[in-house]
């Protein structure tokens, strides 16, 4: 999942870091509201197993094997907030300690692994929990969905970044996104799969451990603070549609070429002609011998197989997992509070 | 583990001996420049050059850093394959090249500073750049137990295998590791509030203090 | 040092009618009361369980939600009465415990971990900054200390505990004794006088235990030290406690309670061999 430096062209780059730069601010911002004198051990310690938890290996073929990427776990867990700082952190370790992911792409990775994955993933839980409830159930089959949700919103994402760096009348995307989503979509099942698993085991262990409603600080041995709900419901709705439409939007990715002619067509129109964002020199790609755009028909039915399969593969996923849980639907405190 | 990972961390090198803002200021440059020249620009070789250098300055083994390539091109390869592949013509293969040849060496780089820059060495220097505090402090926490948790899970781990007298089913085999993730998040919960409850006893309150640690020479 | 000898006004630590459970939980602690005179070494022993722990974290006030919240201004003054703190002259019936004169409360918490120092069973959970000179620093910078008054006090604690020149090591790079003592090393940078140590030779070798006495042996304030290592407490405390299943089964001195057989059968110890 990580993308390495020079996959992405500088002014993308700069652009992911910028927003990126924003989102853990704010949740750095949020974090030290909230902070009672617990959270920076907390925090760290969740950065601390989301980067030990990678090191677990789960075997697919002979040589190749997936891992945890963290992000929904970490706000099940924590919280949006203190998730979203935690997931920067282990990417920057990441790069710091075994320079994995690259220096400049470092915004786009906590783009797609700690924003999306923290925020959007709990949005997304939130979003699911409302209609199922505060049970176990409900924060299981939530935080599948979540865990899949972002991994595709991810891909979306990459797909767009992807797109803007290179220049865009050169190539023909849509196979390369193809590629790309088939492959995050057995990613976001990977994902779905091992954050379920791993949830609805601690919950039939300690339940207390997981964070359930919008509160993200646990309020375990502690009374004396005033927690207030730190995501507005609304705010929660708009970032979890955001996050589904991203997600679809990846499968609509391939089929982006052709919507890319328009668009450039619409902008020359309205007399902005070179929208180059790929900060290349002049000169280094001259050639513009239009490839044509063929939409195969193989990888319609390929995407279209990958969005339905793996929709489908998920939810059954979550349905099974609640299924998996003892049925005990009471809220919060009643059994938050044995140990 | 600790010592597998920064073992040229201490060494004493040229480079290492580098003030550390200046250490960290040098890989940026390098690998903005590994990442905007063009590569069919002679500048490239030039950068190349440059960070070969860095390395044998450095006293970083050739083999090491040939065995972490080795690691690191798989993936970048499979997903600048994906570009030829689908185009006709050379656009598709100069852009391969390019995402190949800067991957490369900007990985390099972040691989050269990572050898000569131990992580505390960072961390100092991060705060001299006016990262906030929370954040340092969480990093700093977050690297600390880090160790400690890989050793935990070593330990996990281990004790599994010594109980698996046959090759289990690919799903047991996935129950079993999202089972010991489980097992280690609840471990690292419950040092999270023994942490906790050894900072109140030394008078924490939320806030980060912190000096500047004496300036002696490293054992 | 004889119970006698030990009033409310002279102690170091007192205890009185200390209940705990955790919420929904069975009693953990039940009505314990004790007192500690200054520079006293007490042993707290008793099977695994028997809620050593629990006891020695309410010295601490490191139960947050257990902390009683007296009524008017507990004021963090050394020294200062206690009946003078607390309105209506009197803790009265409240089950409470007192560190030289301060009730543990929500107000005073603060001063009352400055006075306690505790030492945690694993040493991974007490060092948590990357360099011993860090973690060593971190309670005299929490407590409001200058930069020079900190860096003594990291130099003098760390060669009391016989590691001077240890600051730039990395805290993952130690021997476990090494590690332990890094952590009193923390405790006494904070100079408290009262030390709540919870199993502190465990698992360590007969050369990193006997240093380890060696240094609690110097210690000038009280100590309460939660062991199994019965020898220890023979070689080490003035006065020991035992106790099982959450209550205060016996207390006196160190010879009395360990050499009796009976007793300490009962509670599923055995007499130590110092005293066979």
């Amino acid at each position: 999942m990580h993308i390495q430096d020079g996959v992405l062209s500088p002014v993308v780059c700069a652009a992911t870091g910028a927003i990126a730069l924003g989102a853990v601010s704010y949740s750095v911002h949020r974090l030290k509201q909230s902070v009672g004198d617990r959270t920076i051990p907390l925090t760290g310690m969740m950065a601390a197993l989301v980067f030990a938890g990678q090191m677990v290996n789960f075997p697919i073929g002979a040589p190749v094997s997936g891992h945890l990427l963290g992000g929904v776990l970490a706000a099940t867990v924590v919280g949006p907030w203190a998730g979203c700082v935690a997931m920067t952190l282990v990417l920057f370790v990441q790069w710091a300690m075994f320079s994995d992911g690259g220096l400049f792409s470092l915004g786009a990775n906590v783009l797609h692994m700690a924003v999306i994955g923290s925020w959007g993933g709990h949005a997304v839980r939130m979003f699911v929990q409302r209609f199922i409830g505060d049970s176990r159930k409900g924060i299981v089959i939530g935080s599948v969905v979540a865990a899949w949700a972002s991994v595709m919103a991810a891909a979306a994402l990459f797909c767009l970044e992807f797109r803007l760096s290179w220049p865009p009348s050169e190539i023909d995307f849509s196979k390369v996104f193809t590629l790309m989503v088939s492959f995050h979509s057995l990613i976001g099942l990977g994902e779905a799969l091992i954050t379920g698993v791993a949830i609805s085991f601690v919950l039939n262990q300690r339940p207390e451990l997981i964070c359930r409603t919008d509160n993200p600080v646990r309020l375990k041995n502690r009374t004396d603070r005033i927690v207030r709900p730190t995501v507005a419901s609304i705010t929660s709705t708009l970032v979890a549609g955001l996050v589904v439409a991203l997600a679809i939007a990846a499968f609509l990715s391939p089929f982006a070429s052709s919507f890319d002619d328009g668009l450039e067509t619409a902008l020359s129109q309205i007399g902005i002609t070179d929208f180059n964002l790929t900060g290349r020199v002049p000169g280094l790609l001259e050639d513009y011998d239009k490839v044509p755009v063929p939409v195969a028909a193989w990888q319609t039915l390929a995407v279209s197989i990958a969005g339905i399969g793996g929709t489908l593969a998920v939810f059954a996923l979550a349905w099974l997992l609640g299924r998996a849980l003892p049925a005990a639907t009471q809220n919060l405190n009643s059994e938050a509070t044995g140990e | 583990m600790s010592d597998y990972l920064d073992r040229f961390g201490r060494g004493q090198s040229m480079c290492h001996r580098w003030p550390p803002l200046a250490k960290l200021l040098s890989a940026i440059a390098m690998i903005l420049a590994a990442t905007c020249v063009p590569i069919a620009h002679p500048l490239i070789g030039i950068v190349a050059c440059v960070i070969f250098f860095a390395h044998t300055l450095a006293r970083i083994p050739l083999a090491y850093v040939a065995r972490r390539l080795l690691f690191f091109w798989p993936p970048l390869f499979l997903m600048a394959i994906s570009l030829p592949l689908s185009q006709s013509g050379q656009t598709g293969w100069l852009l391969f090249a390019t995402i190949l040849v800067r991957g490369t060496l900007s990985f390099s780089t972040a691989l050269w500073l990572v050898n000569v820059m131990p992580f505390d060495q960072l961390l100092a220097t991060l705060r001299r750049l006016r990262v906030p505090d929370v954040l340092l402090a969480i990093l700093s926490l977050m690297y600390r137990f880090l160790f400690v948790l890989w050793d935990e899970l070593d330990r996990m781990r281990t004790a599994r295998a010594a109980r698996l007298f046959r090759k289990p089913s690919l799903w047991a085999t996935w129950r079993s590791a999202a089972h010991l993730l489980g097992r280690l998040l609840i471990r690292a919960l419950d040092r999270a509030d023994r942490i906790h409850g050894a900072m109140l006893a030394r008078g924490w309150d939320g806030r980060s203090r912190w000096i500047e640690q004496p300036r002696e020479d490293r054992p | 040092m004889t119970e006698s000898q030990v009033t409310s006004e002279s102690s170091a630590v007192r205890v009185e009618r200390l209940s705990f459970r955790y919420p929904g939980g069975p009693d953990v602690l039940t009505d314990i009361s004790f007192t500690i005179a200054p520079g006293e070494i007490i042993g707290l022993v008793g099977p695994s369980g028997a809620g050593k722990s629990t006891l020695l974290q309410h010295l601490n006030g490191l139960l947050p939600s257990q902390l009683p919240n007296f009524v008017g201004n507990v004021s963090n003054v050394p020294g200062q009465r206690l009946t003078d703190q607390v309105s209506g002259g009197h803790v009265g019936n409240v089950p409470h415990v007192v560190i030289d004169n301060l009730p543990v409360a929500r107000q005073s918490i603060a001063e009352v971990r400055r006075r306690v120092g505790f030492l945690f069973q694993d040493p991974d959970d007490q060092l948590f900054c990357p360099t011993v000179f860090e973690d060593v620093a971190f309670g005299p910078l929490n407590l409001g200390l200058s930069e020079d008054e900190a860096r003594q006090r990291v130099r003098d604690s760390l060669a009391s505990v016989g590691l001077a020149g240890y600051e730039p090591r990395s805290t993952l790079r130690l021997s476990l004794g090494e590690r332990k003592r890094v952590c009193l090393a923390g405790v006494f940078a904070c100079q408290p006088g009262v030390l709540a140590l919870d199993e502190p030779f465990s698992s360590l070798d007969p050369r990193a235990r006997r240093t380890l006495i060696g240094i609690l042996k110097k210690f000038p304030g009280s100590q309460i030290i939660a062991t199994h290592d019965l020898d220890v407490v023979v070689d080490l405390c003035h006065r020991v406690l035992l106790l099982d299943a959450g209550q205060l089964r016996a207390a006196g001195p160190t010879a009395d309670i360990l050499g009796n057989a009976a007793l300490m059968e009962r509670h599923g110890l055995e007499v130590p061999w110092r005293l066979r």
